[in-house]
């Protein structure tokens, strides 16, 4: 479904990313771990040009899109096939709870106004927020906005989601809601690639967790085999400081 | 008795001057829609670079802001119709604009909506860079043109961090309006002028006009309080 093939990225002379490949099937859970400015955040932004990638191949779906001659209309169907779930929720701020799940319906799809307001509120109704359709984000907590978040992703029937630290903006007590509807996510199928900084839940919802350090992935497997018996010294090391942390 | 005033005359002065607010509020809302357009396109060319256009925008705002206002009126008055004039004789353009029947009051909303639009043109672009940058992601990420994303999501919020700065631009304008009895326009200072005139009672006129002018900015004010608070509503968190 995801194939990365030697993608690099630069900020000025940084190289942030240093040769990524990757493959993600269709349904599979994937989730990115590793230690801040590893570059995990940027792989993942690269994946819908939120960041241009410097160099490599970004295939979804079968659409390849190789960074040095992405078109516009290139770049419009990677973010067509993806739906991202953003760290600081990044809800419309001027848009009530349901038109931030509807705007992609009208506007990006061209659905009609009815009939995406019943898909809206189907969706809402699956992130346990139906009854908060009128309300604007800053009145909703964030664990609540970020449910919107992932239903607003969810809106568009992407083929991958994205998450990008979706609990790491979250008072720990709302974690526990946005952890409990990403598994449900989960749950229903969707292919997914989650950066996160919450190992036990890593640990419990992936097919496969890849561990990245320094623009580079170092290690990946399945969890049993990355949390138990992980092979190269720096993964050890990192799960093991992180555990004591958890 | 000397009288310092002939109260009867600056009284039944105000039904003729009001008369004319319709013209000197035209002209002000009028050049305040086109210098939205201006100032939106010319912050744009500046925050997206586009070269060429962002030389001669930022001249533009330069010059205007150089320049007094009434120097603008002159040069737009009795520019354009030389302008015209010069392209119907060069190049046989523009045949059917008939320079003398413009009237002052197209001039007059064309010198205002140039002035204000380098006015806004900064107001707007800082307005539209204050919107958080997650917006932006947040609308290229479900696939929105660069179009819908500005129409829908940036301009909204901008517009709401900017109405104090583009309500008191305007109420500016209202006032700078005034100026336009100079190209023959008959506003409310026109008619104050003509008035006293005719009547020789200058201090009188000039009383009424300000306090004309006054009530008009204060209604402004008020209606820029709703607007703002209409615009901003959905900053309200869970109080």
């Amino acid at each position: 479904m995801i194939k990365l093939e030697n993608v690099h990225k630069y900020f000025e002379r940084q190289h942030v990313l240093k040769g990524i490949d990757l493959n993600v099937q269709k349904g599979e859970v994937v989730s990115i771990l590793g230690p801040s400015g590893s570059g995990k955040s940027t792989l993942l932004r690269c994946i819908n040009f939120l960041e241009e990638p410097t160099r490599g191949i970004v295939e979804i779906g079968g659409r390849r899109v190789d960074a040095q001659s992405a078109k516009k209309a290139d770049i419009v169907s990677l973010r067509n096939s993806t739906g991202m779930v953003f760290q600081q929720y990044n809800l419309f701020k001027n848009f009530t709870v349901l038109q931030n799940v509807m705007i992609g319906l009208t506007s990006v799809k061209r659905i009609h106004k009815a009939e995406a307001k019943k898909q809206s509120i189907e969706i809402l109704e699956r992130v346990g927020l139906a009854d908060r359709l009128d309300h604007y984000p800053a009145q909703l907590s964030g664990g609540q906005q970020q449910r919107v978040g992932i239903a607003r992703a969810l809106a568009l029937e992407p083929e991958v989601l994205l998450f990008d630290e979706p609990t790491s903006s979250l008072d720990p007590e709302l974690v526990g809601e946005v952890l409990a509807t990403i598994r449900k996510v989960a749950d229903e199928g969707n292919t997914m690639l989650i950066v996160t900084h919450e190992l036990q839940f890593a640990r419990a919802i992936s097919d496969r967790v890849v561990f990245m350090e320094d623009g580079k992935i170092v290690e990946e497997g399945t969890p049993e085999q990355l949390f138990n018996h992980p092979k190269v010294e720096r993964t050890k090391q990192f799960l093991s400081r992180a555990n004591r942390n958890d | 008795m000397e009288n310092l005033l002939d109260i009867n005359f600056l009284i039944d002065s105000f039904p003729a001057i009001i008369s004319r607010l319709p013209v000197t509020i035209g002209i002000a809302v009028g050049s305040l829609i086109l210098s939205l357009f201006i100032g939106v396109a010319t912050a744009l060319i500046k925050i997206y670079r586009v070269p060429v256009l962002r030389v001669i925008s930022a001249i533009y705002v330069s010059f205007i802001r150089g320049t007094p206002l009434l120097v603008q009126i002159y040069l737009v008055f009795y520019g354009i119709p030389k302008i015209i004039y010069y392209m119907q004789i060069e190049y046989g353009w523009l045949q059917s604009a008939d320079v003398n029947s413009i009237p002052p009051e197209v001039y007059a909303l064309l010198a205002f909506s140039v002035n204000l639009g380098a006015y806004l043109s900064e107001t707007i672009r800082s307005a539209i860079e204050s919107v958080d940058r997650g917006q932006f992601e947040a609308s290229k990420s479900i696939g929105m043109t660069p179009a819908q994303m500005m129409l829908k999501v940036i301009f909204p919020q901008a517009l709401a961090t900017a109405i104090p700065n583009l309500g008191n631009m305007f109420i500016s304008t209202i006032k700078d309006t005034s100026l336009v009895f100079i190209i023959g326009v008959i506003d409310i200072m026109g008619e104050a002028k003509i008035l006293g005139s005719r009547g020789l009672a200058f201090f009188e006129v000039y009383i009424a006009v300000s306090i004309v002018y006054w009530i008009l900015c204060i209604a402004v004010e008020r209606l820029l309080v709703k607007v703002e608070k209409r615009a901003r509503r959905y900053e309200r968190g869970i109080a």
